[in-house]
């Protein structure tokens, strides 16, 4: 099997670069060439093709590795729709921004808004798995609406915040103020966390669905789920009540 | 043809397409997995009676468990496409859901058919259940007093085999029996195949309609049955006293015929005179398993 289209940073970024329209729409049967002429925005030159600032090789199957120090990048598989998308290392701002379907998989850690939805949008991802294995920054999935959200590391503040539905998973500790004006949706705690005021306990017990989530991100993604994980049992928080309240906050617990 | 002494008798079961479902069911532990497969599979030997055929499959190892727990695999057949999501229904719901700890999923993903179950039995959840879509695929989360049940909302169906057998022709009916048990644990936990009358072994094999009764659609095997030899025109050679039939079902040909043939053997023993089958003349069924092609020692009758 192929492993698709390799984009390598030819230099390091010194400046911010917007990815977002890179692997926006379909991509997946675009082979090097003709995605090293989708547009980049670079803080401070303007608009310049992807192929300027990477190497592309391989060819198209339906899969693209991001290789090289993507700290700078902001907006990485915005929107993306399809397909199989693996950055190496870290990425910048806005990762996954409205993703609506497809893989987002970061072996590295994600600034703020990873997955959440843009300035002027009311949703943010609808669809398909985006995974950071380091951690995230803030507002990691806000307004989400559907999809899964795995974070291998910590999440800063608002996590999930006004989340519609879907699912986060934190594999380290929370940041505060996590779920805040949720509507839906689940934010699973596997490390520490602090149960925001307007979400109530509801019961301790052991969710059948976690199972099968983390029996996928650990046969898929090989991120570190612990025997502890499956064996453990959970809080159950129903929240936001001060929103429409049909959230959950899932916290582990080894009781 | 013999086998170990047994004769194989040159003729050919004759079997039914359906349809198919594969039912994986998870539960706490190993024994709660298994009480709701086996709560799901009862009373559903024979579509003419039962609306349904079913059986556990086998058990899952945990690599192959969807959540990690303990499991057990179940085919599910009907004779059409529209009687699988009734029954499905009605049977998760009153056997699967109500069970506790278990959890229920789709085990024919790549089928192209798919019958909503979860999407029906989400209603019971009376608007507190929770959708969770995982790797393309939809979970209802029904809130009950036990804490929650998770089923998959689609299940796949494809088209299977029905109604495979053979039989077991014996001097005695322990020699029959234990034939009989020989040939089911050789058969049993095979993919893709099931035995779905109790033990796997039916005493009561049937011919097409009856002999007095316009109505019935079934009726006792007579030909077969040692205590009418000298009433009817038996089937069954000198010193048979018991005969018991195998009645296997399957995703498809090859793995019944694939169980038939180990069945077969196992059932090759002492006290064993004849291995038979039981078809229409070819008039019913498309598929034919002939005894001695399977076994390997003749050719297509």
């Amino acid at each position: 099997m192929s492993e698709g289209v390799v984009a390598r940073l030819r230099q390091r970024l010194r400046h911010q670069a917007d990815l977002g329209e890179v692997l926006a729409g379909g991509w997946t049967g675009l082979g090097p060439s003709e995605l090293a002429v989708r547009p980049v925005y670079l803080e401070g030159s303007g608009t310049v093709p992807l192929g300027e600032l990477f190497d592309l090789r391989g060819e198209p199957a339906g899969r693209i590795r991001f290789e090289g120090d993507l700290a700078r990048a902001d907006r990485l598989a915005a929107g993306l729709a399809e397909g199989e998308v693996i950055v190496e290392g870290s990425v910048g701002a806005q990762a996954g921004l409205g993703m609506a379907g497809g893989t987002l998989r970061i072996q590295g850690s994600a600034g703020p808004l990873a997955g959440a939805a843009g300035p002027a949008a009311r949703r943010g991802m609808t669809g398909g798995e985006l995974i950071i294995r380091g951690s995230a920054g803030a507002e990691t999935g806000a307004r989400m609406r559907r999809g899964l959200l795995a974070i291998g590391g910590q999440a800063e503040a608002y996590a999930g915040h006004a989340m519609i539905a879907g699912t986060i998973l934190i594999f380290g500790d929370a940041g505060p103020d996590v779920g805040l004006w949720s509507k839906r949706g689940s934010v699973v705690a596997l490390g520490a966390i602090e149960i925001p005021a307007t979400y109530r306990y509801a019961c301790t017990y052991r969710p059948a669905h976690l199972g099968l989530t983390l029996t996928r991100l650990r046969a898929r993604y090989g991120l570190p789920v612990k025997k502890r994980h499956f064996a453990g049992r959970y809080h159950r928080y129903s929240g936001d009540l001060a929103d429409l309240g049909k959230g959950e906050i899932l916290e582990w617990t080894a009781e | 043809m013999n086998l170990r002494g047994v004769f194989i008798e040159d003729t050919f079961a004759e079997a039914f397409t359906m349809r198919v479902a594969r039912i994986l069911i998870t539960g706490r532990s190993a024994r709660w997995a298994r009480e709701a497969a086996l709560n799901l599979t009862g009373f559903a030997t024979s579509v003419i009676g039962c609306k349904c055929e079913a059986a556990i499959e086998r058990e899952l190892p945990l690599r192959e468990s969807p959540d990690g727990r303990p499991g057990i695999s179940v085919l599910f057949m009907t004779m059409g496409k529209d009687d699988m999501g009734k029954r499905l229904i009605e049977r998760i719901g009153q056997t699967v859901l109500t069970c506790p700890t278990t959890a229920c999923y789709d085990g024919l993903p790549e089928a192209p058919d798919r019958v909503g179950v979860g999407s029906a039995l989400r209603h019971f959840g009376d608007g507190f259940q929770i959708s969770k879509v995982l790797g393309g695929e939809r979970f209802w989360r029904i809130p009950v007093m036990e804490g929650e049940f998770l089923v998959q909302e689609k299940f796949g169906m494809q088209k299977g085999v029905g109604g495979g057998n053979f039989l077991i022709l014996a001097r005695s009916a322990d020699a029959a029996l234990e034939a009989a048990e020989a040939a089911v644990d050789a058969m049993s936990s095979r993919t893709g195949v099931i035995l779905p009358f109790p033990g796997g072994v039916v005493r009561s094999g049937s011919k097409v309609g009856s002999l007095r009764s316009k109505t019935m659609i079934a009726s006792t095997n007579d030909a077969y049955c040692p205590t009418l030899r000298a009433v009817t025109t038996s089937a069954l050679p000198e010193q048979v006293n018991s005969v018991l039939e195998i009645v296997i079902n399957g995703t498809d040909a090859p793995a019944i015929s694939a169980a038939m043939r180990a069945g077969i053997d196992a059932a090759c023993r002492d006290g064993v005179l004849a291995i038979s089958a039981g078809n229409y003349n070819g008039k019913l069924g498309p598929h034919h398993f002939h005894l001695r092609e399977i076994m390997g020692g003749g050719e297509p009758a």
